[in-house]
């Protein structure tokens, strides 16, 4: 349904906009385009059925490829969005035919695709966001032409989950997941060790609802577009008495912020992108957000691409080299302490310097 | 009614002196049974889908085609430059609008039939193969649900019962080691006894219960997708060594033979169509078939006539969920090649467009799902090569459904005239 | 208030349903419009009542033209319309249902319940309608019922009042009742057009009389004409009214009913211990109004009815318990009541009707493999042989007639073997012609043996047709009593009265149709 909509928004606002702005001038004979780039070198992209606009790692991942575009780097970006798994073949193919400079695929969904199209067309480069291509026992088997574009997000998930626990009144913060994968996991095992973190230090007993590190179990709506069941999920654990939650759902994640509102006196912590950028409905809600910097993974593997400097080694997104990262306070600037701003800086250091190891059976 | 209902036939006049006798309804005022007068929507939508003319179908698809076109221009940015001085020079307006319609079309074209720049003919053709992949699920799919609209049932639970399909297909496919084509024919097999019973069980409980089909099925439709997301994240459904929701490949034993190189069409296609030629003969050679049929038009008479309605409604629904899990076998055996959580994609919703769009007739579903699957292959195409959305496809689709569903508004948009008929009084009959 | 039609043309297709109609329905006069089904009676009703548009003509009141797009329309015209199936809401009350529509409202826009039952009330008082204003719809008689439409419609000042076969539903003495109130309204300057195909009331209650067919008026008739003469205006070629039959050569038992009780959907018991036998070669008629059990007893019969206790017997072998199926199997065949619902896939070719309930018997299956070419044969072969008039084997059987359906129905039936034949209102909603056929075929059926049970609510149909008649109310067996019982005594045994009670009031009491018809028998004698 969402499709739908987006659809109609497209076609209204097209019409509005040719209806409104019909009285520009026509551009003289011969001046070509408006000289965003010279460059041959385009950069194109696979997503899978959730598209573009998914607010979360496809419109992330796009976002870089757009950005790309904009700083010159590549020409104007194309885009094949999936509507069905049977697509993903056919997508990556019409890519491979279109010239592009470097193919950009999303999500594991995309990784066999992928590898199928990088085998039959060395000659092509690609990259794929949030896929290690690894054997049976977890060792990773590079693929010449694929460059892996992962992120070690329960690194700053560590420091969201110390934030949580610092800023909550209920001694009770919760998580959950859109499905049990790995990408997703990861996010929830940094969270919890933020929270065991604090505990140890401040000698404190704050709960993590909905995920348990150890025993690797929790909630999950089983897919990333079933909103009632992640409204639903929501509000069991703010039942349970949690007031801040940090849903890793991509875009079902908003029914989080929306039980949130509902129940009152109760905070968000978005994950992928900015939330108070990306929810401007919630923005009052939005404690913090646990940046995953697809975007600027995917611009540095397009810009290194258009320079010729293509390699196949993995970017693995750390604090240290700001892929990943937690998003500012905005409104909630005033609510944390400075003592606890503090200690998150520190964090921060400790984890770059390697002084404070954050593990996740999911991290790369 | 419809319009066959309310039009006193014609053929009547034919007769000597009994031609004043126009069928009448009868003086009834029976109040034991009283919806036996009127028939049900479900028996009306029947009637109306299955005595809909072709021209009416076509009519729908070109509307759709055109109304998706406008949708391509208004949505194109070159369109919205050349807008932005429309008063300057239109010229430039309808010349982009016009290429950017035609261009988008024209890629869908090559995508779906014929790719005019390859070389060999073979090459040019991959398309149509294409088309032809994408529609072998919908064909296998789209039965099961005009099989079961014959028999007055609304079957919205192809999704599940190609889950099911799907999944014991799938295992059998990756995690059984058996001989080349046993391999195959038991995993087909496997596939059609799986969506069979989820279908059956659908049957069984509106037999025996009285539950309304439409729900029953949506629930099975949910119980089939967590299943599957379950079995997903169980060690055996799993590539050894990561921890994500798919399996591992089929074994090259289970494969479907691909006979082209380089495009995914698949034996599934041949099994597909077996179905059709199945679903063919038992509705119009079996005694089985006569049953559901009579069932499916007037389940009353059917019941005097000594035909058991829920026996027929469970049987229905079992060879339709096998329909349906044969689509789901043929996805994994033959185009994935493994299993995850979103194997059925929309199929099993398709499949309800797709046998409203074929009239609930075999030869009609496998055409409309011709047709689905070159609108789909296509418009990858369409989107690599022009950046037009792929949901414009969506809306195409969802379009030609509106007006298949809605035949009055088409009829009011080509100007088809009908003969005016208003609503008489219930139980006065058209004339008496 | 005088109603005009000036040429109406109604057209279906190719099928002209009103042929340039001219009629005047004068004020204060009963008019009966007189025509076989199909004729176009309701569709010129309809016409005026605004439920269809003529193609051509007009329609004038009182010599102004009346724009008439719907019912509204023509009741503010003064026309109103009381039809077959009464469109009462059966948990109002009298009340409410009469301001239905046309609510009376206090300040403040609250319903003025008080004003409607004072209009119920004084209507009637006026004509002795004996209604309580108060009670509900559903509690009531039929024949109350039908009252309240006649009050709905005089409510709103109703100068014309069009009646489609309102005598349908009703015993004998419930239509005398209707014919009393009809004259009564005639009397208060009522006009009344009166829609039936029965050639009894409209000579007891006419004042003039137009004869429709194939959508055309033939002719008029005087009240005095006899009924051959109304029935062969009617169908265009004299008929036969009576059925010839030879006293029936009755056999051994072959079915035995025993203490039979069905319960329905809505636990309310429907057949109430029924007992009865049917004999080889004789048919018994079950008589009865509408709706008081009789077509429970043939469904509980066949197999259609789950809640059924006591005992059914087939040549000794019990049949309760049994599926359809196996009831067909043995040897039943059965005409349902409702043909169009129950007896007919009217989207199904009449061939493949014709083998509904044999098409997995040889020769038209073989194992699960259907055979349409012996379907085909079958088809060729009792088409001609039951003068099915359909255009070919091929056509829809919805497209039919109903009495070429009802021909379907009984050539499928008959294309088997029987021991017993149910026929349930064999021939409701057909024409003359295929009234006597459908007569002649039972009669020859009960001739070759077969034990055959007729249920019939037309006492004319009764009379023609039975060897012993049973008659049914509420469920219960009113009496058993001789095929040639007069009309009168079977009258008051279907509201109830036992035989021998039923038998002094009838000859007490001899109802209006009765005395006419005695009149007008005795002009007739006295004529030749």
């Amino acid at each position: 349904m969402r499709r739908t909509h987006k659809m109609r928004l497209v076609a209204g606002l097209a019409a509005v906009g040719l209806a409104t702005a019909a009285c520009g001038e026509p551009p003289g004979e011969g001046n070509g385009g408006s000289g965003s780039s010279d460059t041959d070198f385009v950069g194109c992209m696979v997503t899978d059925e959730g598209g573009p606009d998914d607010k979360s790692f496809n419109e992330t991942s796009w976002k870089g490829l757009q950005d790309a575009a904009a700083e010159g780097i590549s020409a104007k970006p194309r885009l094949a969005e999936s509507n069905a798994a049977s697509d993903y073949e056919p997508n990556v193919d019409q890519m491979v035919k279109a010239d592009c400079g470097l193919i950009v695929t999303v999500g594991f969904l995309l990784a066999d695709a992928t590898k199928a199209a990088a085998e039959a067309n060395p000659e092509e480069k690609f990259a794929i966001v949030d896929y290690l291509y690894t054997d049976k026992s977890g060792k990773p088997t590079p693929i010449d032409n694929v460059k892996p574009l992962v992120f070690n997000t329960h690194e700053a998930a560590f420091l969201a989950g110390y934030l949580a626990a610092a800023q909550t009144k209920t001694n009770k913060v919760a998580t959950w997941g859109g499905a049990k994968i790995p990408t997703v996991t990861i996010f929830m095992d940094g969270f919890y060790d933020g929270v065991q973190h604090y505990n140890k230090t401040k000698n404190k007993n704050v709960q993590v609802l909905g995920w348990n590190k150890k025993t690797q179990d929790g909630q999950f709506v089983g897919n990333f577009n079933n909103s009632n069941k992640a409204k639903q999920i929501s509000e069991n654990l703010l039942n349970d008495g949690a007031d801040i939650m940090m849903p890793v759902a991509g875009p079902i994640g908003e029914a989080a912020a929306v039980a949130a509102k509902e129940q009152g006196d109760v905070s968000i912590i978005w994950v992928d992108s900015d939330g108070y950028e990306a929810l401007p409905k919630y923005k009052d809600i939005i404690l913090t957000s646990v940046i995953k910097g697809m975007d600027v993974a995917v611009k540095n593997a397009a810009a290194e691409t258009a320079e010729g400097n293509f390699s196949n080694e993995p970017f693995v997104g750390t604090l240290e080299n700001k892929g990943v990262s937690l998003a500012p306070y905005h409104d909630f600037d005033s609510k944390v302490s400075d003592e606890t701003k503090k200690e998150i800086d520190d964090l921060t250091q400790q984890i770059i310097a390697g002084d404070l190891k954050v593990e996740s059976d999911a991290a790369f | 009614m419809t319009d066959q209902d309310k039009r006193p036939d014609t053929e009547t006049r034919q007769d000597g002196d009994d031609s004043g006798a126009v069928t009448t309804t009868d003086q009834k005022p029976d109040a034991g049974k009283p919806a036996q007068d009127e028939p049900s929507i479900g028996q009306r939508f029947l009637r109306e889908l299955t005595t809909g003319s072709t021209a009416l179908t076509i009519l729908s698809v070109v509307l759709a085609l055109l109304i998706g076109a406008i949708l391509i221009v208004v949505s194109d940015p070159d369109v919205h430059a050349a807008a932005s001085y429309f008063f300057s020079r239109p010229g430039d307006t309808f010349a982009a609008m016009w290429t950017s319609a035609s261009e988008a079309y024209a890629a869908m074209f090559s995508g779906a039939i014929i790719d005019f720049d390859e070389y060999t003919v073979g090459r040019a053709l991959r398309p149509f193969a294409d088309s032809l992949t994408y529609a072998t699920p919908l064909i296998a799919a789209g039965l099961a649900v005009a099989l079961a609209f014959r028999t007055g049932l609304l079957n919205i639970g192809a999704q599940g019962q190609l889950i099911l399909g799907a999944i014991l297909a799938g295992y059998i496919g990756f995690a059984i080691d058996l001989p080349p084509v046993v391999h195959v024919v038991v995993a087909m097999l496997a596939g059609f006894v799986g969506g069979a019973i989820w279908g059956g069980i659908a049957g069984f409980i509106k037999a025996t219960r009285g539950a309304h089909e439409v729900i029953v099925t949506i629930m099975l439709n949910y119980i089939a997708l967590f299943l599957l997301a379950y079995l997903l994240t169980t060690d055996p459904f799993q590539r050894e060594g990561e921890d994500l929701p798919r399996s591992p490949f089929m074994l090259p034993t289970a494969e479907l033979w691909r006979p082209i190189e380089g495009s995914r069409l698949n034996l599934g296609l041949v099994f597909a169509l077996l179905a059709a030629v199945y679903t063919w003969w038992l509705l119009n050679r079996s005694t089985m078939g006569f049953r559901f049929k009579a069932v499916g038009f007037n389940p009353h008479a059917a019941t005097t006539a000594g035909i058991s309605v829920g026996r027929s409604y469970t049987t229905v629904m079992f060879i339709c969920g096998g329909l349906a899990g044969i689509a789901g076998a043929t996805q994994v055996m033959g185009t994935s090649l493994h299993l995850h959580g979103a194997i059925a994609e929309q199929l099993g919703f398709d499949a309800i467009t797709v046998a409203l769009l074929g009239r609930s007739s075999p030869i009609g579903t496998v055409l409309a799902a011709i047709l689905f699957g070159a609108l789909r292959a296509g418009a990858t195409t369409m989107q690599a090569q022009t950046q037009t959305p792929i949901d414009i496809v969506l809306v195409v689709q969802a379009l030609i459904v509106l007006f298949i569903a809605a035949p009055p508004l088409v009829r009011a948009v080509f100007r088809i005239k009908v003969r005016a008929t208003r609503p008489v009084a219930p139980g006065s009959g058209g004339l008496a | 208030m005088k109603l005009e039609l000036r040429g109406i043309t109604k057209r279906f297709g190719s099928l002209v349903a009103n042929d340039h109609i001219d009629l005047v329905i004068e004020p204060g006069e009963i008019h009966c419009l007189l025509g076989e089904n199909g004729a176009g009676k309701s569709t010129m009703m309809n016409l005026i009542y605004g439920l269809l548009e003529p193609d051509e003509g007009e329609i004038f009141v009182d010599d102004k033209p009346l724009k008439c797009n719907s019912p509204s329309d023509a009741m503010a015209a003064g026309i109103g319309m009381v039809h077959q199936h009464f469109m009462l809401v059966p948990v109002f009350t009298v009340a409410e249902n009469v301001m239905l529509g046309a609510e009376p409202v206090r300040n403040g826009g609250l319903l003025d319940l008080d004003a409607a039952r004072k209009r119920v009330r004084q209507i009637s008082e006026r004509f002795g309608f004996d209604v309580d204003p108060d009670a509900v719809v559903e509690t009531l008689p039929v024949g109350v019922q039908q009252r309240v439409e006649i009050i709905k419609a005089l409510v709103r000042d109703a100068r014309v009042l069009i009646l489609d076969e309102p005598t349908a539903v009703l015993t004998p003495q419930e239509t005398d009742e209707l014919i009393e109130i009809m004259r009564q309204l005639k009397a208060n300057g009522t006009s009344i057009v009166f829609i039936t195909h029965k050639l009894r009331e409209v000579r007891a209650v006419a004042d003039r009389i137009t004869v429709l067919r194939l959508g055309k008026i033939v002719g008029e008739a005087d009240p005095s004409a006899s009924e051959a003469e109304l029935a062969s205006m009617m169908v265009g070629r004299s008929v036969t009214l009576a059925v010839d039959k030879e006293p029936p050569k009755t056999g051994d038992v072959v079915l035995d009913v025993q203490g039979l009780t069905v319960v329905d959907e809505r636990d309310q018991v429907v057949v109430d211990d029924v007992s009865f036998d049917v004999r080889a070669g004789e048919v018994l008629a079950i008589a009865g109004v509408q709706g008081n059990g009789q077509t429970e007893v043939t469904e509980a019969i066949l197999g259609l009815q789950s809640k059924a206790t006591g005992s059914v017997r087939l040549d000794g072998k019990e049949l309760i318990g049994r599926s359809v199926r196996q009831v067909l199997r043995s040897g039943v065949g059965f005409v349902p009541e409702d043909r169009k619902v129950d007896g007919l896939v009217g989207d199904f070719s009449v061939a493949d009707n014709l083998v509904l309930d044999l098409h997995d018997q040889p020769p038209f299956a073989s194992g699960p493999i259907f055979k349409p070419a012996a379907v085909q044969s079958n088809a060729t072969e009792r088409i001609a042989e039951f003068d099915i008039r359909t255009g070919s084997a091929a056509t829809p059987a919805k497209t039919l007639s109903g009495g070429n359906q009802q021909k379907v129905v009984i050539a499928r039936e008959l294309s088997r073997p029987l021991r017993l034949l149910i026929a349930a209102q064999p021939t409701r909603g057909l024409d003359v012609g295929s009234i006597e056929f459908v007569h002649k075929r039972i009669i020859a059926e009960r001739d070759k043996g077969t034990a055959v049970l007729i249920v019939s609510t037309e006492l004319d149909e009764v009379n023609a047709l039975a060897d012993r008649v049973l008659v049914m109310y509420r469920g219960k067996v009113v009496g058993i009593v001789p095929g040639d019982t007069d009309r009168d005594v079977l009258g008051l045994m279907m509201a109830g009265v036992p035989p021998q009670e039923a038998d002094k009031q009838a000859e007490e009491h001899p109802t209006l149709i009765e005395h006419a018809e005695a009149l007008l028998t005795k002009q007739d004698e006295d004529q030749k």
